[in-house]
């Protein structure tokens, strides 16, 4: 394998340019996704028919700590990168292992308020904004539980193999979709909540 | 230790939560719905900006022109299936 | 018993029952044939792990012949019962199920794969790689693709067809009128065909972005390139919306949520408007490698460059943008008021115009050309006229005022076959003609492949021109039948005569293929079409690394320059190659998504979950794999090398 060693690692071999490319046309195709489910969203907030509103359900609070987590795990993921281009695999790890625990708590909020919503009385098949609610937050769920998985393969991958053009690669990739999902989290925060709230 | 917290990403970080309490004073304070909107929608693309430009090092290599046209296209297509449908199914709906 | 009563036809026919006797007997003879031949090594090694993008394509066209054939039955099963009034053939919820899996078999089975297949084998070879970027994928995208369509075909013997047109419009597909699971196969088969797709999406624009032969800058590439690459743009940001309108669909459908119901604020509309948010950019998906083939084949048998090279490309682009903006038009009458649709007017009318561009640019590239009217070439020449009519007709239809008029008519239906017809299906004819030489080894004969051409183009002719004229007088589309005294039956009549003359010109095509493959010559060098593009510079068969040097180009046609112009090719000296391994877990995960698929159709939960574990498996192993590829040493490439040559 030809490697190019003016570059980070996990740029360095031919096949780790093709997959960051790739991932970032991927993340193309999931502006598209989250896109989709907020034009319906939009489409349905106001149609709740007998069940609650959104602005009788939100509550700031799991929401913004929700944000904070998130925003917190970024960060670190960032920081893990950094770590990993100045080789320090300690740091790396240490950094990565903050990220999947605090998306973890991240997760864990979200589940407390799914279950407050439906103790509302806005369950998946109350209302169309119910429906559309729950399955765009849900998606950002589901991304961030794949995710977590993920990266806990990863993270042993890092553990047993070491810094690797291939585990450089696949660390840096997660990082780009661990920020992703920290935009369209943005993007729910504001356009979801805040703006039901408002 | 120092070398391990980039001031990039630290001022990132601290200016990311900056946006977030800036968002958050549209249900802090009494304003008129295109206030708080237009509050929203430039905090959430100047975080997006961030991130991307920031965290994702979208402008490090020889294919940022390609990452950077692809995630705009991207983002222009997002905007227009969600206010192409809000016209046709609400807005513009009779 | 009450497990299995699920799993029955709800309105069955002797057809189905035909059917299933048939579908039995295939898959017997299928499995004694390869256990007898012992083949099923040979199948596992060669085909079912295969991550080289010229078997996926093969793979990709023999399926989306065999669907050709399906879909095809199904069209002529439908001009059968509509060519006399009150005809008794179907009763209406079968001529319900066969216009519905008519249209889906067609546009996501048939056309997407044909597409996808030539894009395969071909796109690499002009761009001078030796595979795409993620050939693992690329196995993954085909077996996602063909697990979709045969969860899609088995509807129709197993808990029975979805009838509510490929649109699937809600309410009607909601479980209150659609009740049996037919919709359920709707939603999940093309779902998972869907996902298939999109991979396939972002694999070749990596590959056309970044794999592409020294020198070779974008605006050097050939024009099936430059259309695979933008179709390929489309399809990644146009398949995402599916994913979603699906899930949603599906969700209603089993979970009882309440995007498209008619009650607790749900809105019907927003699938229609999600649909065509993916649907409008699907026609071109179609159409845009279509252009590319033309482009190729017009210049190739003109024997000139392409004319206004730039102003394709340009306007291909400006199409990427703008088919984004005009679904609209696919609902005028839905109760928009006169401003949203005067702007969707005016975005579909401005569509037409880098079309338009296009057609010029080919007029130019024949004009004063020395023309060669080979078989590809003439569906290149009857597509320009066709297509033309379609177009203008679709511009007609773009006038949201006369839309009312037009709309659900078998106008309708005359405008998107004209345009579905020449622009996609005479350019997979053509481009099929035309590569199959590099495919196969061997040219398909010239004499029946026109006897093929005159058939198939004056069909369609006879087939969609009268339903201008009968759907201008008022008859609708979708309906089983009509009376006598509408007058539609001459119209009707003349369309079933067109449809059989397009079916008789299939069958001389698979005729062709039959005579061709026993007796056509298989000394035919490795450029038998005197071409223009990389791919004809390799030797026929192609070796499994496509090139034992990678090309070094400096033009758009950098084969024709270094045929005619000294131009050289392959500078490099050869040296080891380095390809990727094959791989079960494609296919083994794709058919877990069937398994998933059919258990979710059915809300059997235990499936779902068994299967959903295996796929999760599947990833887990990809995960942790090592995987470097394997080496083809410089002596095994000079002794394929010296016998391809020798061979010649
Ligand atoms: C010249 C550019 C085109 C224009 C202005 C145009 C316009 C339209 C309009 C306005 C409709 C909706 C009419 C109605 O429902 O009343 C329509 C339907 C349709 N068009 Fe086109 N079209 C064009 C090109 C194409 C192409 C290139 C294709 C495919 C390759 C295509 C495929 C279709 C299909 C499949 C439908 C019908 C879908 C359905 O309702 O089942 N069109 N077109
Ligand atoms: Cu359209």
């Amino acid at each position: 394998m030809k490697l190019d060693h003016s570059q980070p690692l996990e740029y360095s071999s031919e096949q780790g340019r093709l997959n960051i490319l790739g991932f970032w046309i991927f993340i193309g195709a999931e502006v598209m996704l989250f896109g989709t489910l907020f034009a319906s969203y939009f489409t349905l907030e106001g149609r709740h028919g007998s069940g609650p509103s959104g602005a009788e359900i939100f509550e700031i609070a799991p929401v913004l700590f929700e944000t904070i987590l998130l925003l917190t795990s970024s960060f670190t993921v960032g920081l893990a990168i950094h770590a990993m281009r100045l080789n320090n695999k300690k740091a790396m790890m240490t950094f990565f292992i903050i990220t999947l625990v605090l998306g973890l708590a991240f997760l864990s909020v979200e589940i407390y308020e799914f279950t407050h919503y439906i103790h509302e009385g806005a369950g998946l098949t109350v209302s169309a904004f119910s429906s559309a609610l729950l399955t765009t937050l849900g998606t950002h769920g589901l991304h961030v539980t794949l995710g977590l998985f993920w990266g806990i393969f990863i993270l042993i991958q890092v553990a047993k193999r070491g810094f690797t053009p291939e585990t450089a690669n696949k660390s840096f990739i997660f990082s780009l979709y661990w920020h992703f999902l920290d935009v369209v989290w943005i993007f729910i925060f504001s356009f979801i909540y805040l703006k039901g709230m408002m | 230790m120092k070398e391990l917290f980039p001031l990039k990403q630290v001022m990132g970080f601290v200016f990311s939560l900056v946006l977030t309490a800036v968002a958050l004073s549209v249900v802090m304070f009494d304003m008129s719905f295109a206030m708080g909107m237009t509050i929203l929608l430039i905090t959430a693309f100047v975080q997006a900006m961030l991130q991307l430009m920031v965290f994702m090092h979208a402008r490090e290599t020889e294919d940022s022109g390609l990452i950077l046209a692809n995630v705009y296209y991207g983002v222009f297509i997002a905007v227009v299936t969600v206010f192409g449908s809000l016209l046709a199914l609400i807005w513009g709906y009779m | 018993m009450e497990f299995f009563e699920r799993f029955a036809i709800p309105h069955p026919s002797p057809i189905i029952y035909a059917s299933m006797v048939a579908i039995g007997i295939t898959l017997l003879a299928i499995i004694a044939g390869l256990t007898f031949f012992k083949k099923w090594g040979y199948l596992w090694r060669e085909w079912l792990t295969t991550v080289d993008h010229k078997r996926i394509g093969i793979m990709y066209l023999i399926s989306a012949l065999l669907m050709l054939f399906r879909g095809g039955v199904d069209a002529l099963m439908m001009r059968a019962q509509l060519a006399t009034p009150e005809a008794q053939l179907l009763d209406s919820q079968h001529y319900n199920e066969i216009f519905t899996t008519h249209g889906v078999v067609m546009i996501i089975f048939m056309a997407m794969a044909f597409i996808i297949a030539l894009m395969n084998f071909v796109v690499p070879l002009q761009i001078g790689a030796r595979d795409v970027a993620f050939p693992r994928l690329n196995a993954l995208s085909f077996w996602l693709y063909f697990m979709g369509a045969m969860l899609f075909n088995l509807s129709f013997v197993i808990g029975g067809s979805p009838s509510s047109g490929w649109t699937s419009y809600f309410p009607l597909a909601g479980n209150e009128f659609s009740p049996s699971v037919g919709t359920n196969y709707y939603m999940i088969a093309i779902q998972i065909a869907g996902i298939g797709t999109l991979i396939t999406g972002i694999n070749f624009i990596v590959t056309i972005l970044k794999m592409r032969a020294p020198g070779m800058k974008l605006m050097k590439m050939p024009m099936f390139t430059w259309s695979a690459l933008i179709t390929n743009l489309i399809i990644t940001f146009a398949f995402p919306v599916l994913t979603v309108a699906l899930a949603m669909g599906t969700m209603d459908r089993l979970f009882g949520t309440q995007f498209f119901t008619t009650g607790n604020g749900g809105m019907d509309m927003l699938w229609a408007n999600l649909f065509w948010v993916w649907g409008h950019p699907e026609v071109y998906i179609l159409v845009l490698p279509a252009f590319g083939i033309y482009s190729e084949i017009i210049s190739t048998f003109a024997k000139r460059n392409l004319y206004g090279y730039k102003s394709m490309v340009a306007s291909m682009v400006i199409i990427s943008l703008l088919s984004f903006v005009v679904w609209v038009h696919h609902f005028f009458t839905m109760g928009q008021g006169a401003m949203v649709n005067s702007i969707f007017s005016i975005t579909t009318m401005a569509i037409a115009v880098p079309t338009g561009i296009k057609i010029f640019n080919w007029l130019f590239t024949l004009y004063k050309g020395s023309i060669r009217f080979t078989v590809p070439m003439m569906y290149s020449l009857g597509f320009l006229p066709i297509f033309t009519i379609g177009g203008v007709t679709g511009v007609m239809l773009g006038m949201s005022a006369a839309d009312y008029q037009y709309h659900n008519t078998m106008f309708l239906v005359a405008h998107f076959h004209l345009v579905i017809i020449p622009g996609v299906v005479f350019a997979m004819l053509a481009g099929l003609t035309y590569w199959w030489p590099k495919m196969f080894g061997f040219m398909l004969n010239e004499r029946i492949g026109k006897w093929a051409f005159w058939f198939i183009s004056v069909g369609t002719c006879v087939a969609f021109f009268p339903m201008f004229i009968s759907g201008l007088d008022g008859q609708a589309r979708r309906m089983y039948t009509y009376s006598e005294s509408t007058g539609f039956g001459f119209w009707n009549m003349l369309s079933f005569v067109g449809a059989v003359a397009l079916a008789i010109g299939f069958i001389i095509i698979v005729y062709n293929i039959y005579y061709s493959t026993r007796y056509a010559s298989r000394d035919i060098g490795s450029d038998p079409w005197d071409a223009r593009s990389l791919e004809w510079a390799t030797h026929t068969p192609v070796p499994e690394y496509n090139f034992a040097t990678i090309p070094e180009v400096d033009s758009s046609e950098a084969f024709w320059d270094s045929k005619y112009n000294g131009h050289k090719l392959f500078k490099g000296k050869l040296k080891e190659i380095h390809m990727p391994n094959n791989s079960g877990v494609p296919f083994i995960m794709s058919a877990l998504f069937f398994v998933l698929g059919f258990s979710f159709i059915f809300s059997i939960w235990i499936g779902v979950i068994v299967s959903l574990l295996g796929i999760c498996a599947c990833l887990m192993h990809r995960s942790f794999e090592k995987d470097h590829g394997r080496h083809i040493s410089l002596e095994e490439v000079e002794k394929t090398e010296s016998e391809l040559r020798g061979g010649k």
